[in-house]
């Protein structure tokens, strides 16, 4: 338990992410929409190196009944993290699993301090 | 292979995969060939042996992972995995070889390569040899030149665009080769070409690649297995076990029962058959774990295990695929729900017993 130092806040530029390892734990800190996000590198379908993923986007799709339409669209591009291992989707903003409503990266805290990149366990 | 730091439970136990695929590549293979299979191999008119064009890797975002060479075999499987013995297949999708003596020389060469490239290499290696379902009778001979090398367990046979069903009295002789020599025969379906050209036309419309890889192997297995035994083959080789792989477990309680039904009511159209075909599944008929299913509610899977029955069922990863299961997705539900020895029996004694390794 406690705070860690994982990278001076100059290193992690918007859109960057560095993978570091805490008290015997793999976590990921990412720069995105101009936050911080810290997650667990774990996957919660096999245990895959989620955070090493892809940043890429996913499809959304709706069904218009009257118009007996369904519309596809291409959306959140840079903001979905794909596990590289069978290609779960999170999002990268919350952590939480985009085909299993229940199921979220564990996440920490992190702040910056001082010009640091700091992450509570 | 694990991202966190940790013993595996599995370290402790003796562990069988009973599905390892290589990626030869074919350029490497065509050495193993005759002429003129082997020019045509590394000059070919389109690609030398037809595969499809769908998306797999989800535009690169997901691992293509591959294994080239023994020693990568070694280090993924046997100590990222904690597999203490491999059973490796070559892969070949010789169905979709259109010409058939081609087939048949590309069959040699993938014995051959194997054999010196990969179970010659490591003590603990086991290997399936590959046959061309487009010459039965090519197939036999090849199971008896392959059966004397100590390492060769059984036999692979693609069951996804085989010509005719698999039960077709047309592949007696390949079947009484490998019993006469003692050899296992496992069906692995294909997501690839021979699915989409061989299968009821209505697979011509799937714009996905998710709805065929669901469809493709579960179909494969259910004709494959219709067709067994609505021939009497099970019967006609009562020293045969069959295994079918990539296509999980939960299709095989829908089928064992129907087929009771059917037998029931249409014994004459079977009449091969002295018991139930429940009977001789549960006799000769084994099935590998990998895709394990996902349902909602992991009890569920517990239910399907019971029920297909955990004397019948083998550990498979079917790495390196993209859509392989860490062999902890099945051993998380082996420790939660099943005591130990019924674990051990799933990691491997059942393989051991199902392909009478020498191990
Ligand atoms: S381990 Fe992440 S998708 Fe399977």
């Amino acid at each position: 338990m406690g705070e860690h130092v994982v990278v001076s806040a100059s290193e992690l530029s918007e859109g960057d992410r560095v993978v570091v390892e805490l008290e015997g734990r793999e976590v990921a800190v990412f720069r995105l929409d101009g936050d911080l996000h810290a997650y667990l590198n774990w996957c919660a379908h096999q245990g895959g190196p989620v955070c090493e993923g892809a940043l890429t986007g996913t499809y959304e799709s709706s069904y218009d009944r009257e118009g007996n339409e369904v519309s596809l669209s291409w959306c959140r591009e840079g903001e979905v993290l794909m596990c590289p291992w069978h290609g779960w989707e999170y999002d990268a903003l919350t952590g939480e699993c985009f085909s299993r409503r229940s199921v979220a990266l564990p996440s920490y805290p992190v702040e910056e301090v001082g010009g640091d990149v700091v992450v509570t366990l | 292979m694990s991202t966190q730091t940790g013993r595996s439970p599995l370290a402790e136990n003796t562990v069988v995969d009973v599905d390892v695929h290589l990626r030869i590549p074919l350029e490497e293979l065509a050495d193993y060939c005759d002429e003129p299979y082997r020019s045509t191999i590394k000059r070919p008119t389109y690609t030398a042996v037809h595969r499809s064009g769908w998306d797999r890797y989800m535009g690169g975002n997901i691992q293509k992972e591959s294994l080239p060479d023994a020693e990568t075999v070694y280090r993924k499987v046997c100590e990222g995995f904690d597999v203490d013995y491999p059973i490796i297949n070559a892969f070949p999708v010789l169905a979709s070889v259109p010409e058939d003596d081609r087939a048949v020389n590309m069959m040699r060469a993938y014995n051959d390569y194997l054999l010196d490239n990969y179970l010659d290499e490591y003590d603990n290696f086991r290997g399936l040899l590959s046959v061309a379902t487009q010459d039965p009778e090519a197939a036999a001979d090849e199971i008896d030149r392959m059966s004397s090398e100590k390492r060769i367990e059984g036999v692979y046979v693609l069951n996804s665009g085989a010509h005719l069903p698999l039960g077709h009295p047309d592949f007696d002789v390949m079947y009484r080769a490998a019993e006469d020599h003692g050899l296992h025969v496992a069906y692995h379906a294909s997501a690839g070409a021979p699915f989409a050209r061989d299968f009821p036309i209505q697979d011509s419309a799937i714009n996905r690649f998710m709805a065929t890889h669901v469809l493709a192997h579960p179909w494969a297995h259910m004709l494959t297995v219709t067709s067994l035994l609505v021939n009497g083959t099970p019967e006609k080789f009562p020293d045969l076990n069959f295994s079918f792989l990539e296509a999980g477990l939960s299709w095989v309680p829908y089928m064992m029962f129907r087929l009771n039904k059917e037998y029931g009511m249409r014994r004459r159209e079977a009449p091969l058959l002295e018991r139930s075909p429940e009977e001789y599944i549960r006799d000769q008929f084994y099935f590998a774990s990998q895709p394990i299913g996902e349902p909602n509610d992991p009890r569920h899977l517990e239910r399907i295990l019971d029920v297909v029955g955990t004397e019948n069922l083998m550990l498979a990863t079917d790495y390196p695929h993209w859509d392989f299961d860490h062999p902890d997705a099945l051993d998380r539900h082996l420790r939660q729900f099943y005591p130990e020895e019924t674990r051990a029996a799933v990691l491997a004694d059942n393989a051991v017993e199902a392909f009478d390794l020498s191990i």
